[in-house]
């Protein structure tokens, strides 16, 4: 019994199940940010790890399949952003000077916070990415010397701030346009924020889309390159 | 669907040989997205048939990092040190990047209904 719970399939499994679970009640709740399953899931998952007895480090070896399939999942991010290139053709200037400038923004902002209440450069490296999709700062955080596990943990917490924040600022800041509520969900709350996105209309869903892979796009370019030049600075 | 999971694989694997090929510093997976981007934008037919594959992985994203993230839980020894500072990073610097990129969109993109 003890040789099935190792098993990939015992770990996938319960990942699964946990997932399907979590996932149904986050439609329940009408997509509620605080529900999301990456946060709903993990109970479930860490409380059975913790009660058979199983190593984090064997749990990533049960679900290695799941994370090869990351790297696919990042190539596909290619065909929405191709679908919603055709969005931005009138206005492709200011689109491209808002990601080329908010992309280093987010980043620098995540950074420099964390730095200022003494963060190290591990953590400072595994901070950067949060605003770009997952599958994209888990590639980025092996050239600036970040956690995984942090990485993806940071991205899912800023997804789900900015999600539940975006209604706010948008009031406070007098927002009534689709495309600037999608441009700035998509770039600073990539999937969480574009799924909030198209609460609002299938415009601002588009746009969001669009600034998430951009966003990933060019701070995957961006990142590595400059991060050795960051570091020095840290 | 076949044809989607060849096209993305396919794409990886040109992707992470031109990386390993030049040494630059990018992820492999990202190079390549950007070249399916490019073929795409070329309108081979053949090449929609990434769609079905693309969307159900899309789709199920957090799935495919989930567990991964249980690392945030189950490694918090070495993180909790810094517990304030990845907290105010992670929810202050949200709700200030997005403020700051509301305000240069609403000066790049002239108000539209």
């Amino acid at each position: 019994m003890s040789a099935l719970v190792q098993s990939p399939l015992f770990g996938l499994l319960l990942t699964l199940v946990s997932y399907r679970a979590a996932w149904m009640l986050y439609q329940r709740s009408g997509s509620h940010p605080l529900l999301h399953p990456f946060l709903v899931a993990m109970l479930p998952v860490v409380l059975v790890l913790w009660w058979l007895d199983i190593s984090y480090q064997r749990y990533m070896e049960q679900t290695a399949l799941l994370q090869f399939l990351l790297g696919p999942a990042t190539v596909a991010l290619a065909w929405p952003l191709y679908r919603q290139l055709g969005n931005i053709s009138p206005i492709w200037r200011p689109v491209s000077i808002y990601i080329l400038v908010g992309a280093p923004l987010a980043a620098s902002v995540a950074v420099l916070l964390a730095w200022l209440l003494g963060a190290p450069a591990d953590l400072l490296g595994s901070l950067a990415p949060k605003s770009i999709t997952t599958p994209i700062a888990l590639e980025v955080v092996r050239f600036t010397g970040g956690y995984g596990p942090l990485a993806a943990g940071a991205v899912a917490i800023t997804g789900i701030v900015g999600a539940m924040a975006a209604p706010l600022l948008f009031r406070l800041l007098r927002v009534h346009d689709d495309r600037i509520r999608g441009l700035a969900l998509g770039l600073t709350a990539h999937a969480i924020g574009t799924a909030r996105a198209f609460e609002y209309s299938e415009r601002a869903g588009a746009f969001s889309s669009l600034a998430l892979g951009l966003t990933g796009l060019v701070t995957a370019l961006a990142l590595p390159w400059l991060w050795p030049w960051v570091a020095s600075l840290l | 669907m076949l044809d989607g999971l060849l096209l993305l694989l396919l794409f990886q694997f040109l992707g992470e040989a031109l990386v390993s090929v030049t040494g630059i510093p990018v992820p492999g997976p990202v190079v390549g997205m950007i070249l399916l981007l490019l073929a795409l934008l070329s309108r081979q037919p053949v090449l929609q048939r990434v769609a079905p594959a693309a969307n159900l992985l899309i789709g199920n994203l957090t799935l495919l990092f989930f567990p991964i993230g249980v690392g945030i839980i189950l490694e918090w020894d070495r993180y909790s040190d810094n517990g304030l500072a990845l907290l105010v990073s992670v929810v202050g610097g949200t709700l200030v990047t997005m403020s700051l990129v509301i305000v240069l969109l609403k000066r790049l993109l002239p108000e539209a209904p």
